[in-house]
């Protein structure tokens, strides 16, 4: 009966945490379990189904990007490429999550073709497709505004760090030369139009 | 009156004083069972009021789906059809087993269950954001206007709003409104685009109203917005009607695009039929109201992208054929064939782009027969972070014999060299210089060399 009733306890819980962030309609996130309240489920470039929840427990470097694009995505990949040789100095281990922008023309063949034209061949790095909603609402969320311009996507450079606890840990944009280091308060909308 | 979220969240903070309520009694470490029943009575209070709260957002989808009938059947993407049923239950009343005599495990997992369905369907969910305006403005200085070279000096460039109202799954809309200084300084205002579409899958979508022309490669990769163009300006081969083009860069009529992947590459298509285009006062007019003889434009472009290793390569090919009246005192009637290549290297370092158009014209009204003409240009593009240099060459030999040119007031021959450089301030806005000289070949023989400066955003 205790064990029974400490269990449907930790389940209320995380049922209640869930609906808050549903309710909030996910214009701010919690400053726990971001990846929770992220849509989880998106096509990797081999056309595998991922859900992002499998990423819990490690360190997550975000970003958006679309295959045509020449100025600001190469720079953005470039600067994820430092990330991961920084991480591999210092013997970390990380995940580098590249979405898409325009699910329309970015399907799984094209980011193949997109990682093999570049090297981006570790198995810690992931572009994904997701569906339209999916798509704006990931990117409403970590704070990646973007716009279409016929065949051009609008958009800024920026990574989004999430760390090992769920928890934003860290941003980089065009604004700021160094990293941004989450405090409490912060929140991914708020200072993305800041660095717009 | 209070948003619904600012409602639901209010509801939320009540949710959690009770939680908190709840479990910030005292714990009694005497006897487990009084403990186990405290615990069960705070659980139960703790799932009213998120029955409660669940009752209320099914309330709030309700209103919001009555205020936007398509919103949640419009899910893009995930194949909603207009019309379709939500995917998740809206204004239900919470199920039976979340009543107060059901047992708490059985409660907790029909809450998880509608708490999954309701995140499923938000994260399915297009909200509407309200109509996205964004647009592109530019300005310049120069030893001479980039369009008209008998200016001098600081010259405003353009305005160019552009909206995409977020319609249905398959329902596409844009319009880009334009405000900008004509050659001779004047204000002029032009509905660019605008054009109404369906999308029936990547092969196709369906466009009818005022679009780019698509022949070639550039009058359709670049609009009016200039901060995304690499180039201080258009090729004068390739300029818009108003400002030194001799192409109809703009069509009104219906159009059908789309691409399709082959197992080497891509291929991508165009097809058109719009009102044949007149010349008034010297200039291309798109006759954007139709036309009084029911003339039309006939064209299509067909482009190949072999990927793979030549990522970033597309050649084509397009054509397009229309009569063209003028309005001189004797008006002239012209049957105007156009075909155009064009091939493009488009990668991380390299912007390169060519094509080349032939005119094979005939005389309808007249006895002057058949005129051939040539145009083109190549440009050059490096990509070195934030700074991109630029080589241009332009060239067109423009028989004056043919009334389609001689009646147009920029229609004489010329060639140019071009070297320029872009820098981005920011991803939002580029400073770009040009330095240039230009040859008219024909008309009134020039020769002139320009300094140009743009300023270009976008927003």
């Amino acid at each position: 009966m205790r064990a029974t009733t400490t269990h449907g306890y930790a389940r209320f819980t995380a049922c209640f945490l869930l609906l808050l962030g549903v309710l909030t309609g996910g214009e701010s996130l919690s400053a726990t379990d971001v990846l929770q309240q992220l849509p989880r489920q998106w096509l990797d470039d081999q056309g595998r189904t991922l859900d992002l929840a499998a990423f819990s427990g490690r360190r997550v470097y975000f970003t958006m990007a679309y295959a045509s694009c020449r100025r600001i995505c190469p720079m953005t990949i470039a600067r994820l490429q430092e990330l991961q040789r920084e991480a591999d100095r210092n013997g970390e281990s990380a995940e580098f999550v590249i979405v898409g922008y325009d699910p329309t023309e970015d399907d799984p063949g094209t980011w193949q073709q997109y990682r093999r034209n570049r090297g981006l061949d570790r198995d810690n790095w992931h572009f994904l497709s997701g569906t339209a909603g999916n798509t704006e609402q990931f990117a409403r969320r970590l704070g990646f505004p973007f716009w279409k311009y016929d065949r051009h996507v609008m958009h800024e450079y920026r990574i989004v760090v999430v760390d090992e606890h769920g928890q934003l840990a860290a941003e980089y944009t065009a604004a700021s030369a160094q990293t941004h280091v989450w405090a409490a308060s912060d929140s991914p909308q708020k200072n993305s139009s800041q660095a717009e | 009156m209070p948003s619904a979220k600012s409602t639901a969240r209010s509801l939320c903070g009540l949710a959690v004083l009770l939680l908190t309520c709840a479990a910030s009694g005292p714990a009694h470490a005497a006897a487990d069972a009084d403990q186990v029943a405290q615990l069960q009575t705070r659980l139960e209070e703790s799932l009213k009021a998120i029955d409660q709260l669940t009752a209320r957002v099914r309330e709030l989808e309700a209103r919001m789906d009555a205020v936007q009938p398509g919103g949640t059947a419009a899910v893009a993407g995930a194949g909603g059809a207009p019309g379709a049923a939500p995917a998740a239950p809206t204004g239900a009343a919470p199920p039976a087993t979340s009543a107060p005599g059901a047992a708490p495990e059985q409660r907790l997992t029909s809450l998880e269950n509608e708490v999954a369905a309701i995140t499923a369907a938000n994260a399915a969910r297009h909200e509407d954001m309200g109509l996205p305006l964004h647009g592109f403005a530019d300005v310049g200085a120069g030893t001479r206007n980039p369009v008209n070279p008998n200016l001098h000096g600081a010259a405003v460039g353009s305005v160019d709003f552009y909206l995409t109202p977020q319609l249905g799954a398959h329902t596409r809309s844009l319009f880009e409104l334009n405000f900008k200084i004509g050659t001779n300084g004047d204000l002029v205002t032009a509905l660019e685009r605008a054009q109404l579409g369906y999308q029936f899958g990547d092969a196709a979508t369906v466009w009818l109203g005022r679009f780019h022309t698509p022949y070639g490669y550039y009058n359709t990769a670049f609009h009016h917005g200039q901060q995304i163009s690499t180039a201080l300006r258009r090729p004068g081969v390739v300029q818009f009607e108003t400002t030194g083009g001799v192409l109809p860069a703009h069509a009104v009529g219906l159009w059908l695009q789309g691409s399709s992947r082959l197992d080497l590459g891509r291929v991508t298509y165009d097809a058109y039929v719009a009102n044949a285009p007149r010349i008034v006062g010297g200039v291309l007019d798109s006759n954007n109201a139709g036309n009084a003889h029911g003339d039309a434009l006939y064209g299509g472009n067909f482009g190949y992208l072999p990927g793979g290793s030549l990522d970033g390569l597309r050649f084509g090919v397009s054509a397009f054929g229309t009569k063209v009246q003028d309005d001189l005192v004797v008006r002239n009637l012209t049957r105007v064939n156009n075909y155009g290549v064009y091939a493009v290297y488009d990668t991380d370092r390299w912007e390169n782009i060519a094509e080349y158009y032939w005119f094979d014209n005939k005389d309808l009204s007249g006895a002057t027969g058949s005129h051939n003409s040539d145009m083109g240009f190549i440009q050059l593009a490096y990509r070195a972070g934030l700074w991109t240099p630029y080589a241009r060459y332009e060239h067109s030999d423009l028989d004056q014999t043919d009334h389609y040119f001689s009646a147009q007031r920029f229609g004489n021959s010329y060639y140019r060299t071009a070297l320029g450089v872009r820098y981005d301030l920011d991803w939002s806005s580029a400073l770009k210089l040009e330095i240039a000289q230009t040859h008219v070949t024909d008309r009134n023989i020039d020769t002139y060399e320009e300094a140009l400066m743009q300023y270009a955003i976008r927003f």
